[in-house]
């Protein structure tokens, strides 16, 4: 039997993040305009992924806007689960892919998105070791967030075309959460 | 010289990323005296040093947490008159809670819009404008 028939395969959707600590998981995603960065901590054993697209423009992540703080908190939510389960923040390292540039849209939200990640990651001291960003075609990814091995099939066009329709649907998540409390 | 310009605050987050975007939404709201630490312990030393009006501090951080924090800035007789927002990643219930207990002021959930965070800090102090 292979590895990948025995691999506990965990999909991951737009808006999720999920971080594992067995190393039997495979995490999964499908990208097209999309951003998945894959974090991991070699030592603690410990690695996750989420999945994100920052709608409209993306501006410098020193000029705020709502969804650059949406971008910050979904890694942030990815980074506090690692370090949660033990990982260290000076010892992650980060592999980033999709942000495909679509010909549907016309628009580089794609890139924005990937650039975003990068920015992020390098603000925050985290290496990126690998990464496979842009082009004109979405990818199919897997992650093994313990070893750190991330493979990638690239959709083809019409595949690339569902997704990214798929990807523009509104995304409840992308609101900020209802739970502030005022005490006076 | 506006309310907002007159209150010095300082902001305590471990991610470099969301001190820049606290700095930046303050500075939208015309605050002009902003101070940032990368964890409670550092905060700490600042507020001993030099008290500030307002602490807004993340939960999740290394060394000292936000609620660690929020602690020693209440018992320490310089610093406990500051006013305390907590941020939190993750909306729990459980926090907001203990946040209340260890007298925080208010909670303010990432991510948070402008307006938000307007809201949170003026039903502290009032009417910033």
């Amino acid at each position: 039997m292979t590895i990948e028939a025995t691999a506990k395969r965990v999909h991951i959707i737009q808006g999720e993040y999920k971080v594992v600590s067995d190393p039997d998981v495979v995490l999964s995603t499908i990208l097209g305009s999309c951003v998945a960065a894959c974090l991991r901590d070699p030592v603690a054993g410990v690695g996750g992924m989420n999945h994100f697209l920052l709608p409209g423009s993306v501006n410098s992540l020193a000029s705020g806007g709502d969804a650059t703080r949406y971008g910050v908190h979904l890694m942030e939510l990815l980074i506090n689960g690692l370090l949660k389960r033990g990982a260290r923040r000076d010892r992650l390292e980060a592999k980033v892919f999709g942000g495909a540039k679509t010909i549907s849209t016309f628009s580089n939200v794609g890139e924005q998105n990937a650039a975003f990640a990068m920015q992020f990651l390098k603000d925050e001291g985290i290496p990126v070791v690998s990464s496979s960003v842009g082009g004109e075609h979405g990818r199919k990814l897997e992650y093994w967030p313990i070893s750190g091995r991330a493979r990638q099939y690239p959709l083809t066009g019409a595949e690339t075309q569902k997704t990214v329709a798929l990807e523009q649907r509104p995304v409840p998540a992308v609101r900020p959460v209802e739970n502030s409390i005022e005490f006076f | 010289m506006s309310l907002a310009e007159k209150i010095k605050v300082l902001i305590v987050d471990d991610q470099v990323t969301s001190r820049l975007l606290l700095s930046d939404a303050l500075t939208q709201l015309g605050f002009k005296q902003i101070t940032a630490a990368g964890d409670g312990e550092q905060g700490m030393k600042i507020m001993e040093q030099q008290p500030h009006h307002l602490v807004i501090s993340d939960f999740n951080m290394p060394k000292m947490d936000g609620l660690g924090f929020l602690q020693a800035v209440r018992t320490n007789p310089t610093t406990k008159k500051a006013a305390f927002i907590i941020l939190t990643a993750q909306g729990d219930r459980a926090l907001v809670q203990k946040a209340a207990q260890l007298g925080a002021n208010n909670v303010l959930a990432k991510p948070f819009t402008i307006e938000k965070m307007k809201a949170a800090i003026e039903a502290v102090f009032g009417a910033l404008k």
